[in-house]
């Protein structure tokens, strides 16, 4: 895989006031292309057409939650290897590891520092292409 | 990472939003608790009170986080349990309700970095606290209070609860009162029982009312990792859990090994090794002085004879070293006669061992020494409020310093810091407001600064800092970091006064030549400008 650097995001959030927060932390100073979804369904949708490089997906959402709307994003061909990075209130090392399981290349906690959460990204990012490299 | 003020600005306004919007979340949550177990509303309030966790700390309500997780925590316990909540479990409920109205009310200031990173764990990073209880309004305070440092509690009101919980790998510390309605040692006696039955691997520390021997033995024999007396002083039991649950590991003990035979000395390097103590062999006796400052040992491991001197010499020339009176010294020789022995003792040494020795008798015999030194060294080292250094220590370590950085070529800086109008805190709002202000200043030392440098309380209100390798532009870029940080601080008076308080700070640089004292009355005289100045800023010494 090339080297490629992090650029389009799609998020899916079902919390306005987070998205809001995530908003700027993503755009003004992560200085991401960010597509904001507000549930699954619209995340399975948009995501196509919008070809994220990352997608970022709140666990506790009601109607289709994280996890199903990660499955139901593996199903669609062209989404089949996107990276998927959970954002949850709830960390224990045990969910971690099952979030991973699911095909999570890693979790972020939440509540986030808006000021350092693009940080965390392209580290996730770096790591995640380290990893994919042979 | 620097702010723009537009990402500020725009970051204030959804803050101030988030605010507006948080009396009708309250409401909303008050409602569906109220409401009861009807038609999944316990679902509704989990998923209500998991949001409030997952946004508070990021619009600038740390407490309201920590409060809405026991929440959440609670809730999706009894759910998981396929129940609704008992009535303890209601009662607490209805306290974390109430303590998220509180928790709104007081936000904290939005500083562009963290200025207490602590407030703000990543919630990876938190750890998991059983606390077994039933005082359920003490249980409630201590889980919220501790709630703020990053550690998650979850309650059980009976040891009997504790015994059926499932096990929990991110289980890091088990709390545990003594006295239950089930028996006067119900606490004690549930640990010994689970830990029979092989099912607690976590440090337990007691918590309790009873301050006589025999609750003291029963809390032994359990196996416990502290004991702390009621009423709880949570700054003293979050020092515990941060010592049992710190993610470093501990500094390795050091063992300093004087012993002409090289190869012998060697082999018992390699045996303290094997117990991961570090070593380091000094052959030539005469270089002890050079070893003991740059190793800073922990227990010096002596042979009796030794070309040049005795250990016995050796041991009455340490003794004198002001910063060597505690260190244990041990003796490792052929020596059979006791009242050579003694002698030997007399001028210093701790302890007689005899060799040749098997490898665990002299791993056994090292550690419980090293184990009662560190123990001792803090007690004597430490400010008992603080955490700190003592003055005492401070002088000592500065001396150390620039002793090293003389012999090494290298620098150093020590910072002087005098919180500002400290009387008046005092006089306004009492000497435990006051005491809790220099906590909070001791908290944001202790986590804001690098490992290297050394900290030291070194008077009532006068803080000194330690910077290695550090030159002074260097060092004022960090010490105005912290100012700015500290003076945005809020300090709680009572629920509704707050005020803020703020220091000012003297910094002088090692230069080839000045001695410690040097050092220090430079450093001094630069506080003093900076009060005269108008406080609440740095100032570096004229050199």
């Amino acid at each position: 895989m090339a080297d490629k650097s992090l650029q389009r995001i799609l998020y899916v959030e079902d919390e306005p006031d987070i998205q809001a927060v995530a908003r700027i932390a993503l755009e003004a100073v992560g200085g991401f292309e960010l597509h904001v979804c507000n549930s699954g369904q619209e995340a399975l949708d948009a995501a196509p057409s919008f070809d994220p490089d990352l997608i970022l997906l709140d666990v506790m959402m009601p109607g289709m939650d994280g996890p199903s709307t990660l499955s139901a994003l593996r199903e669609l061909p062209a989404l089949s290897k996107t990276p998927v990075v959970f954002m949850t209130a709830k960390v224990q090392n045990a969910e971690v590891a099952h979030y991973r399981q699911l095909g999570a290349v890693d979790v972020i906690a939440k509540p986030f520092d808006p000021m350092t959460l693009s940080t965390t990204l392209h580290g996730i990012w770096k790591t995640y292409l380290d990893e994919a490299r042979p | 990472m620097s702010t723009t003020p537009d990402i500020a600005q725009q970051l204030r306004v959804l803050r101030e939003n988030y605010a507006r919007q948080l009396p009708d979340k309250l409401a909303l949550i008050e409602q569906t608790f109220r409401n009861g177990d009807v038609d999944g509303e316990l679902q509704n309030l989990r998923f209500l009170a998991h949001g409030l966790a997952g946004s508070g700390a990021t619009f600038g309500y740390p407490g309201l986080s920590a409060a809405a997780r026991q929440l959440e925590t609670l809730v999706d316990g009894a759910l998981c349990a396929g129940r609704v909540l008992n009535t303890e479990e209601n009662h607490t409920a209805a306290k974390l309700v109430e303590a998220l109205g509180h928790e709104t009310r007081t936000p904290v200031e939005w500083i562009p970095t963290p200025a207490l990173p602590a407030r703000v764990t990543p919630d990876a990073a938190r750890k998991l606290i059983y606390l077994v209880e039933d005082d359920t309004e003490l249980a409630l305070d201590v889980a919220l209070q501790l709630g703020h440092f990053g550690y998650t509690v979850r309650t059980f009101e009976t040891p009997e609860k504790l015994l059926e919980a499932p096990a929990d790998d991110s289980l890091a510390v088990v709390l545990m009162d003594i006295v239950f309605p089930q028996g006067e040692l119900a606490g004690p006696e549930a640990i010994v029982k689970m830990s029979a039955a092989k099912r607690l691997q976590a440090p337990v520390i007691f918590l309790s009312v009873r301050n006589d021997l025999a609750a003291r033995l029963a809390t032994t024999r359990a196996g416990a990792a502290a004991y702390l007396m009621k009423p709880i002083d949570i700054g003293a039991l979050v020092g515990e859990l941060d010592e049992l649950v710190r993610d470093h590991p501990p500094e390795p003990y050091r063992v300093l090994i004087v012993d002409d035979n090289g190869p012998l000395a060697e082999h018992h390097a390699f045996t303290l090794q094997s117990a991961g103590i570090s070593t380091e062999v000094a052959t030539d006796p005469m270089a002890i002085l050079a070893h003991l400052d740059d190793f800073k040992p922990d227990l010096v491991l002596m042979d009796m004879y030794m070309p040049g001197c005795t250990g016995a010499e050796l041991a009455a020339v340490v003794r004198q070293l002001k910063n060597y009176v505690l260190v244990p010294i041990v003796f490792l020789s052929t020596e059979s006669n006791t009242s050579r022995q003694l002698t030997a003792m007399r001028l210093g040494g701790d302890d007689f061992l005899t060799k040749p020795i098997a490898p665990e008798h002299l791993i056994s015999a090292v550690s419980i020494r090293l184990r009662r030194y560190r123990v001792l060294r803090a007690h004597v080292e430490r400010d008992s409020l603080t955490g700190l250094l003592n003055h005492a220590a401070t002088k000592d370590r500065l001396a150390t310093e620039i002793a090293r950085s003389t012999r090494q070529g290298s620098f150093c800086c020590f910072a002087e810091l005098d919180l500002d109008l400290f009387k008046q805190v005092n006089d306004t709002y009492g000497h435990l407001i006051g005491d809790r202000v220099l906590k909070s200043l001791a908290e944001l030392l202790k986590r804001r600064l690098r490992r290297g440098d050394i900290v030291g309380r070194i008077g009532g209100e006068e803080f000194g800092i330690i910077l290695p390798n550090t030159k002074a532009a260097g060092a004022a870029a960090l010490l105005d970091e912290l100012r700015d940080a500290f003076s945005q601080v809020r300090q709680y008076a009572s629920i509704e006064r707050e005020f803020t308080a703020t220091f000012s700070c003297g910094i002088a640089e090692y230069r080839g030549g000045s001695s410690s004292n040097d050092i220090y009355v430079l450093a001094d005289k630069a506080l003093y400008r900076a009060k005269q100045a108008g406080r609440n800023r740095v100032m570096l010494a004229e050199q």
